[in-house]
């Protein structure tokens, strides 16, 4: 058999101490950000029942990481934070007055899926605004999603919001059936023009309306847009969708967040549990979104209690790559200093502990040497390391 | 600065001329040498030219921002991308070939072998189309011996006159999909970089426009 003890799997990496700190310091500040927002963190177990992703299918089950228990029950690794969540506030936080607003930072694992960057196990922190409708909701959640990516250090920040509802709506305006409205769908995922408009000619849509869906793949803008599409609107759920957006636009301009953001009509998302809005984050220099978020009011309820929802998560590590290629520098983490003794006085070490316990208390990172380091090896490592004090406790310093 | 990524080869060419007919100097990149990148400062575009199929790899990743390539290639590769024109050039089909005598006949040969290039394009014909279970087998080039030698009843390949077939006594007996050269577009360069993709996209479209119209006449 191959030794793979060297190696760590496909789509897994270490981070260096430079990296972890960085991370540390923004899930951090992440987690400073939820809370002061009244957001309280959960943690689930990391695995589940395969169940809770799969029946109904929130996600497809090639792309989770399945292993059995003694009892041969099929269970999957944490795919993402809002399943677990919905699962959570559906039975232990069931008699909890709504809404409800919860918070995790946790590892997750996909087979390969864009979440990560392609990376099959990454960190997303995120929230989830649960028992709470309307565009005010909505827009909480994308402003703590524009500040969060903020808070890490994201400057570049662009935010694409959608409205699934609008889609739909439009569908049902147009007398388009189930099938026909899942394959052109599924070519507006990917503008693909080519494919709606091949549809749009099988099916006879009048001239009207094939211009109306060609437009979509390419409508991203403003309140200009929503008006404009406002006009091509006769049926109420595509026109409560366009106003949903056009809400979260106003409340945002509130929160002084509207630069940051861009209406895409055209934005569906992969995902099939959302149920309205719909967003995406992203920055110069990675390839994938580095935010995905969105409305999913039908999810909760089939763990049992009804509420709508809408959530949205950051990948930390699809942030990290992106600063460091847009030319952030980590620092080391060095320690601000390191103590030696010498072994052979008497009362050297009881002084460096003393002494260090004293740094310490004081707020500053100091190693207490226990390889015996005379201090001229003691200096040697500390420039190596980045290490700016070194204190030797030796005759002169015990004796004071 | 937009990073094109180009399919090697004649598809390269007709991509590069369509651009600058479209208004963009693509001086760099026509420079004969070997070299892979090809970088115009005061255009705004760097192209790289790459294998066929490890085009839509650099645009998923955000390596480059456009790509252009064949839909045979899109379907094969299946990355999560914007596909936003029909460059209309590349044309030809994908199809499922054999010997002629097949033809009408295929649905009565049960556990098929199909020999192929493109196993991914084959799966999702027989299982997502034909609903039928067949057995792939992946061959990198030549694919028409396949039949011919009897490691597999049909293949699934591209077809664009039909010679090769022909010559080799081998027909077309299924069409499975209609292919040409597309431009693509990663996701995030379509929002991040929107005021240089957006109005290349619209020249693009309009060259293709113009060219198609001058055929009709």
């Amino acid at each position: 058999m191959k030794d793979n003890r060297f190696y760590t799997p496909d789509g897994f990496v270490d981070l260096t101490p430079e990296v972890c700190a960085f991370k540390k310091e923004c899930e951090n500040k992440l987690h400073h950000l939820f809370s002061m927002h009244g957001y309280q963190e959960i943690e689930t177990p990391g695995f589940e029942y395969c169940d809770v992703y799969t029946s109904p299918d929130f996600v497809e089950e090639t792309e989770l990481y399945k292993v059995c228990d003694q009892k041969g029950r099929l269970l999957c690794a944490r795919y993402d934070g809002t399943i677990p969540a919905a699962r959570f506030a559906s039975t232990i936080l069931k008699d909890e007055k709504a809404p409800l607003r919860l918070s995790y930072i946790e590892n997750m694992y996909r087979f390969n899926q864009a979440g990560g960057g392609k990376q099959n196990g990454f960190t997303q922190a995120g929230i989830e605004l649960l028992g709470a409708a309307g565009s005010a909701s909505d827009s909480e959640v994308i402003a703590l999603a524009i500040e969060s990516a903020l808070s890490t250090g994201v400057k570049d920040l662009q935010i694409t919001i959608g409205q699934v509802k609008f889609f739909d709506g439009l569908m049902k305006q147009m007398g388009i059936d189930e099938e026909n409205a899942k394959a052109i769908r599924s070519a507006l995922e990917k503008k693909d023009f080519v494919t709606i408009e091949n549809i749009a000619n099988a099916i006879g849509l009048s001239e009207a309306d094939k211009d109306t869906i060609l437009l979509l793949p390419q409508s991203q803008g403003g309140m200009e847009l929503l008006e404009d599409f406002g006009k091509k609107i006769t049926g109420s759920e595509a026109a409560d969708a366009l106003n949903n957006l056009r809400e979260i636009l106003e409340i945002l301009d509130d929160y002084g967040y509207s630069k940051y953001v861009t209406v895409d009509l055209g934005l569906l998302g992969s995902v099939g549990y959302y149920t309205g809005l719909i967003f995406k984050g992203h920055t110069y220099e990675v390839g994938f979104p580095i935010i995905s978020g969105g409305r999913y009011d039908n999810t909760v309820g089939e763990f049992g209690r009804d509420m709508e929802a809408v959530g949205f998560s950051l990948s930390l590590q699809l942030t990290i790559t992106a600063l460091m290629r847009q030319g952030m520098k980590f620092s080391k983490a060095a320690p601000d200093a390191i103590i030696g003794y010498d072994e052979s006085i008497n009362g050297a070490r009881l002084a460096a502990v003393t002494l260090a316990e004293k740094m310490r208390s004081e707020g500053n990172s100091v190693i207490l040497d226990t390889s015996s380091m005379t201090e001229e090896e003691l200096n040697i490592y500390a420039d190596e390391k980045g290490i700016e004090t070194v204190l030797y406790m030796d005759n002169g310093e015990v004796n004071n | 600065m937009l990073t094109i990524a180009l399919s090697k080869g004649r598809l390269a060419e007709q991509a590069i001329d369509l651009l600058e007919k479209a208004g963009y100097d693509c001086t760099a990149a026509k420079d004969k040498s070997r070299k892979l990148i090809l970088e115009d400062k005061n255009a705004g575009l760097r192209f790289i030219l790459a294998k066929p199929a490890d085009v839509p790899t650099y645009v998923e990743y955000g390596a480059a921002d456009v790509g252009v390539v064949g839909k045979d290639t899109l379907l094969e590769e299946d990355r999560d991308l914007y596909e936003v024109v029909d460059l209309g050039i590349g044309k030809c089909r994908m199809c499922v070939a054999g010997p002629a005598e097949l033809k009408g006949k295929l649905d009565q040969i049960p556990n098929k072998r199909v020999g192929t290039k493109y196993p991914n394009i084959t799966r999702a014909y027989y299982e997502g189309v034909k609903k039928e279970s067949v057995e792939i087998i992946k061959l990198n080039g030549s694919v028409e011996l396949s039949p011919l030698i009897g490691l597999s009843e049909v293949i699934v390949d591209i077809v664009e006159s039909g010679r090769t077939l022909k010559e080799n006594g081998l027909d077309v007996l299924e069409t499975v999909a209609y292919i040409s050269a597309r431009v693509v577009v990663n996701r995030v360069s379509m929002t991040m970089k929107a005021d240089e993709i957006k109005p290349m996209i619209a020249a693009i479209k309009k060259q293709v426009e113009i060219r198609d119209s001058e055929k009709e006449e």
